[in-house]
């Protein structure tokens, strides 16, 4: 086979493999998307692998993949149109920027390496709820997975600062400082200020991110949680605004008693493959009755300086909501400590895999005003399908003070029945499709959102499909995935 | 230097364009009159444009003007644009980069019948916006709201949201809110095809206005800062956040007029700040303590503005240009300084809490703060700022000569060492124009600690006499050194788009790596009959090769002189 001798020629007999339990790992993720097999896998140490591999792809017209880390549980490494799996998950470098609270990753440091090394210099990353501790950083930064503490402004949209790519056709390019040829430190280049946003919710269509310079901030040395309960989501409504508009708090969301009660299962633990095994749910079900419908949970961080200071006239401001709003917080010590260990480590909520074993979510974007519609779609839908309304795990997460809110509404299904599979694989499709109906914002529609998305987003699509042409005339990086 | 003079002859559009463009505005929105289209020709802060007019050069005089008063219009005039492969340049305030880029006979579009703001919407906290809607306008009617967009330009009601959308966007609150870039939700656009671009969520049907990314790769992040080149913005939602000043911004007495003969403080002093809202002014005794102190506030999570400046302080706060001289060889001015606007957004304590902060960092690091009793009368004079910081009260008076250039680099607030450095080299090597340009060599540069001090923008700028070529001419030396010398230095040229215009973009290959070859293809893509603008913000191969060599040549030496080899 040319290929395989070829990339060894080019990467070396260690980096390259096409053996049976190798093409069958990179096949398939635990998604509704359709398993198709690489031709091989190579992986890249540096980036001049990675300039190699995409130049000699260009040659032969061959498919090439990024992969990172798999762990992105939409099929987004799925090499739908065969080619070459590029496993990135050898660079593993991190440089921390104590000055300027900057940190340079390379795609394979997983977000617990991340966090571990940030902690060494008293600096935390913005991580997003329910990132597995060995997903890429980078990818989830590249995917823009909406962080925690999405809420406040400084870390609602924007994490990434400056960035390392190879293009297409094999060329290394930079954005932000960096850009200008020198160190990183701003999202700003010298060219178009914003254009590495191009890149990102891409699922490395237009470009390989070999290097990535991220925001990071400091980790807060006192913090406080702030829980209320309520029976229904419309009741949580005017208090999260009320809560926003006066930008009380650096991390809130709410979530509903199923993805608490599996935070809270001790018995649980986070799975490392995927799909995962199904758990015993004794405890989980006791918890999910005793926990209110929703909790929404607030965090208040203390500043590097007089720490108490802040959280204290935070807490006096919510004490007026609180007060105002007749609302109802939720006092408990242990829950408290387990959200305060997840704000930073937000990867608990993945034991929810433990219930079935495999868990599909739809994640789109709206306003906090049209959630209760999206509920009712929901409702109607699973009423349809027979699917018990009480499995079903919702996350809600306001971003920017609440000027967007994120939703995460997962359905679960065993994966070795395969009339659950099914059951569940058309209730997920006719929940999408009816969503997107409505006007559920997928902005990043991967899988089979893709084609109910782009079909209707216009010049968006056509512009980036000429885009996509004129970057990659050979069409080959990671083809069949989004509208190229 | 003088050079021949001659007569400028105005050229005129083919004449079946001119009627099928007056077609689609309608007669009285259509001009070639000489008298009318001089006046879109000077670009009120851009030497080269100055100096063309001195020269008589005919290219900077267009051909046409058309005001649009919608999308369609715009959409149809672009349409015959690229019918008739005639050249167009937008245009809002004409401060800068518009000028015709081809010796074609140019079209202009001008927006200032685009005046309308479209929606404010309180609860998603966005507002949409025409493109002739400035910044004073927004804050008027979001304020009475209880939202505002989070910052201001030094120049209130000159500045539009949308053509900052092309070029521009930086505000004395971006410690807090970060640059313009960081508040936009959406944009409408008229590509260099005709065809209409809504970005974010807004371009899928019923979702809303509300969410700036995607679907899938970002085309707003990629659009933005293509100074005209690549489409027209109609429409722009920008962010807005919680507004806790007063409900309008209160009135001046007087206002604070820049008519010569009114040059009365008492016109422009307001007492104190706006209402939940406190300014702090901090001196130190040398740059490095400066620069310790704004990364140390920077960090401690307080403030909604942190920034740092010398010379403007003079031109700001001076009645009279004769004042700011004064000023400047007196050095009345703290040399080494902060400002820190503290807000009560979430609490009454808030203020309370972080001034509490502040003092305690101040100590540290050895700064004093201005009061009552240090340096009283320095205090008052910064007066003017009580408002501006935040707000421009009547849009804008600098006392200060003509801004002709600025050299504007971003990087970690250490960068701020370099800039000094680069600056003072360069004003050794080429002279001063004015005073004033000692702004930045001899004290700070202007500061901005940027989206909590994450990265800073700093700002140091040569004042020419307008009237005299010579001297603009110096300052455009200045500004072509300044691109070779930030690149050099690891620095990032951005809002002045240094290196975002040409023949910047194609001699400065470092960016990217060769940026100027990847923009090329962008520019395929969105202006396919190179109608828009056409070469201003990156040349085709064959226009670089028909690029005049003398501009070369100088741009080369430029770049000798901080030893980069020359470009081909
Ligand atoms: C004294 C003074 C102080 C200033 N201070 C600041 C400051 O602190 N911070 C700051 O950010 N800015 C500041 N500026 C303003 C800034 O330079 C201008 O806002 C910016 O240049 C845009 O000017 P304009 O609105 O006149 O646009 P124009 O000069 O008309 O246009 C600028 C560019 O955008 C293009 N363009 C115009 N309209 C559109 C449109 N609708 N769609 C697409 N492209 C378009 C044009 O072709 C041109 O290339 C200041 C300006 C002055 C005079």
């Amino acid at each position: 086979m040319t290929i395989l001798t070829d990339l060894k020629n080019i990467l070396g007999e260690e980096k390259v493999f096409n053996d049976d339990e190798n093409i069958e790992k990179y096949s398939s993720d635990q998604s509704f998307v359709q398993p198709r097999k690489p031709d091989l896998i190579a992986f890249a140490e540096n980036v001049k692998d990675v300039q190699e591999v995409v130049k000699y792809a260009n040659k032969t017209n061959t498919p090439v993949v990024p992969f990172s880390s798999g762990l992105n549980f939409h099929g987004g490494t799925i090499p739908k149109e065969g080619g070459i799996v590029l496993d990135l998950s050898r660079m593993k470098s991190i440089q921390v920027d104590d000055n300027n609270w900057h940190c340079v990753i390379e795609p394979g440091v997983t977000v617990s390496q991340l966090q571990d090394e940030l902690e060494k210099h008293n600096l935390r990353a913005m991580l997003s709820f329910g990132v597995h501790p060995d997903r890429s950083a980078l990818t989830s930064y590249a995917e823009r997975d909406p962080a925690v503490a999405a809420a406040s402004f400084e870390y609602g949209n924007e994490l990434i600062m400056d960035t390392e790519l190879v293009l297409p056709g094999g060329d290394l390019y930079r954005t932000g400082l960096w850009s200008a040829g020198g160190i990183p430190g701003s999202p700003m280049g010298p060219v178009r200020a914003m254009i590495y946003r191009m890149w990102t919710g891409a699922q490395g269509t237009l470009g390989i991110f070999t290097k990535m310079n991220i925001k990071v901030e400091y980790l807060p040395k006192k913090r406080k949680v702030f829980l209320l309960q309520f029976d229904s989501f419309p009741e949580a409504m005017e208090p999260l605004r009320m809560i926003q508009r006066k930008e009380i708090g650096h991390e809130c969301f709410l979530i509903n008693n199923f993805n608490a009660a599996s935070l809270l299962c001790k018995k649980w633990k986070v799975p490392e493959q995927f799909p995962a095994e199904k758990a015993e749910a004794g405890e989980f079900d006791a918890l999910r009755e005793k926990l209110p419908p929703w909790l929404l949970v607030l965090c208040s961080n203390g500043g590097p300086r007089m720490p108490e200071g802040k959280i204290k006239y935070e807490e006096e401001a919510l004490q007026e909501i609180f007060s105002m709003a007749h609302l109802r917080t939720c006092d408990d010590g242990p829950i408290e400590d387990m959200f305060l260990k997840e704000m930073l480590r937000p990867w608990g909520i993945l034991k929810k895999f433990c219930y079935s074993g495999s868990v599909h979510d739809i994640s789109f974007k709206t306003t906090l005003k049209r959630v209760p519609e999206f509920q009712k779609i929901v409702m109607e839908v699973i009423n349809e399908h027979n699917y018990p309304l009480r499995d079903i795990g919702m996350y809600i997460l306001p971003i920017e003070r609440g000027r967007a809110v994120h939703c995460e509404i997962d359905f679960h299904c065993n994966p070795r029945s395969k009339d659950e599979v099914e059951q569940v694989k058309n209730l997920w499709h006719v929940v999408s499709e009816r969503f997107i109906d409505e006007g559920a914002f997928f902005d990043r529609p991967y899988g089979i959102w893709a084609d109910m998305v782009f079909a209707r987003a216009g010049t968006y699509t056509q512009k980036l499909k000429e885009l996509k042409r004129e970057l990659d005339p050979n069409n080959i990086l990671n083809p069949g995935h989004l509208c190229f | 230097m003088s050079t021949k003079k001659q007569k400028v002859i105005q050229k005129k559009l083919p004449r079946e364009v001119y009627s099928a463009l007056k077609n689609v505005a309608g007669e009285q929105w259509i001009y070639e009159q000489r008298s009318v289209v001089e006046t879109y020709s000077k670009l009120s802060i851009e030497g080269g444009s100055f100096v063309k007019k001195h020269e008589k050069d005919p290219h900077v005089l267009p051909a046409c003007v058309v005001l649009p008063a919608s999308t369609n219009e715009v959409q149809a005039i672009v349409k015959i644009c690229n019918r008739y492969h005639v050249p167009f340049v937008p245009f809002t305030n004409g401060q800068v980069f518009c000028n015709p880029t081809t010796q074609d006979p140019t079209l202009i579009i001008h927006f200032s019948r685009m005046n309308k703001i479209i929606r404010i919407d309180t609860q998603n906290m966005c507002a949409t916006l025409e493109p002739y809607v400035d910044y004073g306008m927004l804050q008027a009617e979001a304020m009475k709201r209880g939202l505002w967009n989070g910052g201001t330009p030094l120049a209130t009601t000159l500045c539009k949201l949308a053509s900052q959308f092309a070029f521009a966007g930086l505000w004395q609150t971006d410690l807090k809110y970060g640059l313009f870039s960081r508040n936009i939700v959406s944009v409408k656009m008229v590509l260099p095809d005709g065809e209409i671009l809504t970005t974010g969520s807004r371009c899928i049907p019923k979702a809303g206005d509300f969410f700036e990314y995607g679907p899938g790769p970002d085309l707003m992040g990629l659009q933005r800062a293509g100074v005209g080149t690549n489409g027209i913005v109609t429409e722009i939602t920008v962010k807005l956040h919680s507004w806790v000043g007063d409900e309008s911004i209160p009135d001046i007495s007087a206002g604070r007029p820049s008519l010569v003969d009114v040059h009365d403080p008492k016109y422009d002093n307001p007492d104190k700040p706006l209402k939940n809202h406190k300014l702090f002014w901090c001196e130190f005794d040398d740059f490095e303590t400066q620069i310790k102190a704004m990364r140390e506030i920077a960090h401690s999570g307080i403030a909604i503005g942190l920034n740092a400046t010398g010379v403007y302080s003079a031109f700001y706060c001076s009645q009279t240009q004769a004042m700011t001289i004064k000023r400047c060889e007196e050095k009345f001015f703290p040399e080494w300084n902060c400002y820190v606007i503290l807000a009560n957004v979430t609490s009454d304590k808030q203020i309370e809490y972080e001034e509490g902060v502040l003092r305690q960092i101040i100590d540290e690091v050895g700064g004093r703060f201005l009061s009552e009793s240090y340096k009283p009368e320095v205090l008052e004079a910064l007066k003017p700022w009580n408002y501006d910081c935040i707000r421009h009260s009547t849009g804008y008076r600098m006392n200060r000569k003509f801004y002709a250039n600025a050299w504007l680099p971003v990087g970690p607030i250490d960068s701020a060492v370099t800039t000094q450095r680069e600056w003072k080299k360069a004003l050794d090597t080429f002279g001063e124009l004015d005073i004033t340009d000692r702004g930045g060599a001899e004290d700070t540069p202007f500061i901005y600690a940027l989206q909590r001090g994450h990265f800073c923008l700093f700002e140091t700028d040569n004042y020419p006499d307008p009237t005299l070529p010579d001297e603009i001419k110096k300052a455009q030396g200045f500004g072509i050194y300044g691109a070779a010398a930030v690149v050099k230095n690891s620095l990032g040229p951005m809002l002045m788009a240094f290196l975002n215009v040409e023949p910047f973009t194609t001699m400065f290959p470092e960016a990217g790596p060769d940026s100027h070859l990847f923009m090329r293809k962008i520019r395929k893509v969105f202006d396919p009959n190179s109608v828009a603008a056409p070469g201003r913000q990156v040349f085709t191969e064959q226009e670089w090769q028909q690029f005049p060599e003398a501009v070369k040549n100088i741009v080369n030496k430029m770049r000798e002189m901080n030893d980069m080899p020359a470009v081909e």
